[in-house]
């Protein structure tokens, strides 16, 4: 039984929290650190803001999707949890915090705070709802997310973002380690299952081709536990006959994931920086971006603010503007009777409120499936399923739970009402929570990727 | 004594505010514009042009969509409050060309009204609010500017103080060649908080409105605009 450092719930080990440990000072140095302009090159301007501007109005709570599933649990709003990093920083870097001290809410750092702070900076997912809330446009998620960077100065990182994450996929091309054998065992099974369904088409499943006009690099979880969402790319890829190449771990990271995103911008540079040695070995005039939403949120958008556009000569898009855009030019030619059961849609936060995507997955559902049932609410104001940040790939000591009960529950409520049989979504996270989640609350309802979905809907 | 009191309040202060007041302000809004922002981390959807970027920005100032969807108490009190407060300080701000207006008293009376009444608002809702800590210097500025807003709304009431009087006051002051202001107490001690309201402004509160400039960006991105 692990101690209490923040809430009833533990995310991380105390192997990695270290809670009798000592680390203020290493805290606060790994801070002065962050709110410095040449170790911050990414957001200091929106953090500094956040930390300074913030009124405590609360509002942003009723945003939070873990506040609200929590029946409005006091430490669960976001500014209360960001409050935890924002006192330390008035007392410690600001002139009215050393002079006025508590009267402005400044606080003396101490070992509790840091402790809790270790587990607060993950009871968040940096969903980013909140901002939509503040009058002023505040980000409190991200000062979620800065707090983890400080924490990670510290080694406090879980382990399944850094060691089972980030370096496996450096050092074997994707976090879950498949081997180059296993894909291509994986792929011929895919190969041959779409061929004995589809009688008389050829299906080619082309890995490591340089110079195709599409590099589709999926979420390699999806390789393992959402297989029907590969043979659905490789059936729509063969059905428009397009130039495709899926790649492998011979020509460098095959894993879109990025989890440097949730913890760490030095990372998060270290996994574009392997992705983009890969792609310049296989020269594609389109890096599509399988089905996965936080991979899409940084080589779709950070990385054009992080890379200079010399060094990244490609388009990046999402599998769904893909689609969409074959749809559009008459290629992709779908019968949505064939997909007959009601379905409904869950727009990642990655992929809509950080992505921009939004219309295009309706389209393409639209097209495909006879009855699709929007969940209230959607599109920007979709809440989080509860898989960002990280959460989905943790589930050790009792994390599973917090998932469930907070995040979790709110969510199955809105899919319930829906009165659908299938959601899907275009975020390999989202599905495993999904799936967590069926089986958690016993749910009877089928979680599916769109790939699948469309590939049933080809007229062939 | 009541002559120092005088000087002090009618005519170092204001100088002393102005001085404050514009120099935090201008600080405030440097200091975030030359903060770096390498990296933008945007919330979608985004806006086609100029144009409905500044449609956007105004909306959010004016509007409020964010309180209005997620907390409907807070949106009422920040309209009745920033209503209200606009209004008095334009018609404090007509000092500049005029002295008289129609209706001034009317409407001054029921702006400081409503402003009082959206600080009340703001003070009860902190106190029970579950959310979120509030600080004393949270109390601190909706305490001060509540004795402002009902002493100024009672002077505007009972009409103790003659506009012509104040116009010429604040001509002087803005000439540079000051002049006693009016002598009525309650006057000055509202004068008194209402400057000291001023100076401590740019520090917290001023801050918010800066804010919605340098927060989240309106961000401009046709990429994923609905294609007809």
């Amino acid at each position: 039984m692990m101690e209490k450092l923040f809430d009833e719930y533990r995310g991380l080990s105390d192997k990695k929290i270290r809670p009798h440990e000592p680390k203020s000072e290493q805290f606060l140095k790994a801070f002065k650190e962050l709110l410095d302009k040449k170790n911050n090159w990414t957001f200091l301007l929106p953090l500094k803001l956040t930390l300074e501007a913030c009124t405590h109005c609360g509002t942003c709570a009723e945003a939070c999707p873990v506040y609200i599933g929590s029946e409005r649990e006091k430490i669960y709003s976001p500014v209360y949890r960001a409050d935890i990093l924002r006192r330390i920083y008035k007392k410690h870097f600001t002139f009215s915090g050393k002079i006025f001290g508590r009267l402005i809410g400044a606080k003396e750092i101490n070992e509790q705070d840091v402790n809790a702070l270790a587990e607060a900076a993950y009871r968040c997912t940096i969903c980013r709802r909140c901002v939509l809330a503040c009058p002023f446009g505040l980000d409190n998620g991200l000062v979620m997310r800065e707090a983890r960077k400080i924490l990670a100065e510290l080694n406090i990182v879980p382990d399944e973002l850094k060691e089972e994450g980030v370096e496996n996929q450096i050092m074997y091309g994707s976090a879950p380690k498949i081997p180059y054998e296993a894909l291509m065992n994986i792929l011929d099974f895919v190969k041959s299952e779409i061929e004995e369904n589809r009688k008389n088409i050829n299906v080619e499943v082309p890995v490591d081709k340089v110079g195709a006009k599409y590099l589709i690099i999926n979420n390699a979880g999806d390789y393992l536990s959402f297989l029907d969402t590969i043979r659905g790319i490789v059936e729509i890829m063969n059905y428009v006959n397009e130039d495709w190449t899926f790649n492998s771990s011979r020509t460098g990271v095959f894993d879109n994931v990025n989890y440097g995103l949730f913890y760490s911008d030095k990372d998060m540079v270290r996994v574009i920086k392997a992705h983009l040695e890969t792609f310049k070995k296989l020269k594609p005039e389109y890096v599509v971006i399988g089905e996965c939403g936080h991979a899409y949120d940084v080589l779709g958008h950070l990385m054009k603010d992080l890379i200079p556009p010399e060094e990244r000569p490609f388009k990046v898009i999402h599998i769904v503007e893909l689609y969409d855009k074959l749809l559009r030019e008459g290629k992709l030619k779908l019968d949505k009777n064939k997909n007959t059961k009601p379905v409904t849609f869950h727009d990642s936060c990655k992929i809509g409120r950080c992505g921009g995507i939004y219309e295009e997955p309706r389209r393409v559902i639209t097209a495909s499936c006879k009855d699709f049932r929007e969940m209230y609410p959607n599109r920007e104001l979709n809440y989080c399923c509860g898989g960002g940040g990280g959460f989905a790939l943790m589930s050790k000591y009792n994390f599973l739970d917090f998932r469930m009960k907070t995040y979790g529950k709110l969510k199955v409520q809105q899919v319930k009402d829906t009165g659908s049989s299938t959601l899907i979504t275009i975020c390999a996270n989202c599905k495993r929570q999904f799936l967590d989640m069926v089986s958690y609350y016993n749910l009877n309802i089928n979680v599916s990727g769109l790939s699948e979905i469309v590939a049933n809907a080809l007229v062939y | 004594m009541y002559e120092y009191s005088l000087f002090i309040i009618g005519i170092m202060m204001p100088y002393l505010t102005l001085i404050v007041f514009g120099v935090a302000l201008i600080y405030n809004f440097f200091k975030w514009m030359f903060l770096p922002r390498p990296v933008m981390w945007a919330i979608f959807p985004a806006k086609e042009n100029i144009v409905s970027i500044f449609l956007t920005i105004a909306k959010r100032i004016f509007s409020l969509p964010g309180p209005m969807k997620f907390d409907k108490l807070i949106f009422t009190l920040a309209w009745m409050f920033h209503i209200g407060l606009i209004v008095s300080l334009s018609l404090h701000a007509k000092y500049i060309l005029l002295p008289h207006l129609p209706f001034e008293y009317e409407m001054g009376s029921i702006a400081g009204l409503l402003a009082a009444i959206g600080s009340f608002g703001f003070i009860i809702r902190r106190y029970y609010d579950k959310r979120a800590e509030s600080y004393f210097a949270d109390y601190f500025a909706l305490i001060l500017l509540i004795v402002t807003l009902l002493l100024g709304t009672y002077i505007r009431i009972l009409k103790l103080i003659d506009p012509t009087q104040l116009w010429s006051w604040v001509q002087g002051i803005l000439s540079l060649s000051p002049t006693l202001p009016p002598t009525n107490t309650l006057f000055l001690i509202h004068l008194f908080f209402a400057q000291i309201y001023m100076m401590y402004l740019p520090f917290k509160t001023l801050i918010h409105p800066i804010a919605i400039f340098y927060g989240q960006k309106v961000i401009l991105d046709k990429r994923h605009l609905v294609e007809e």
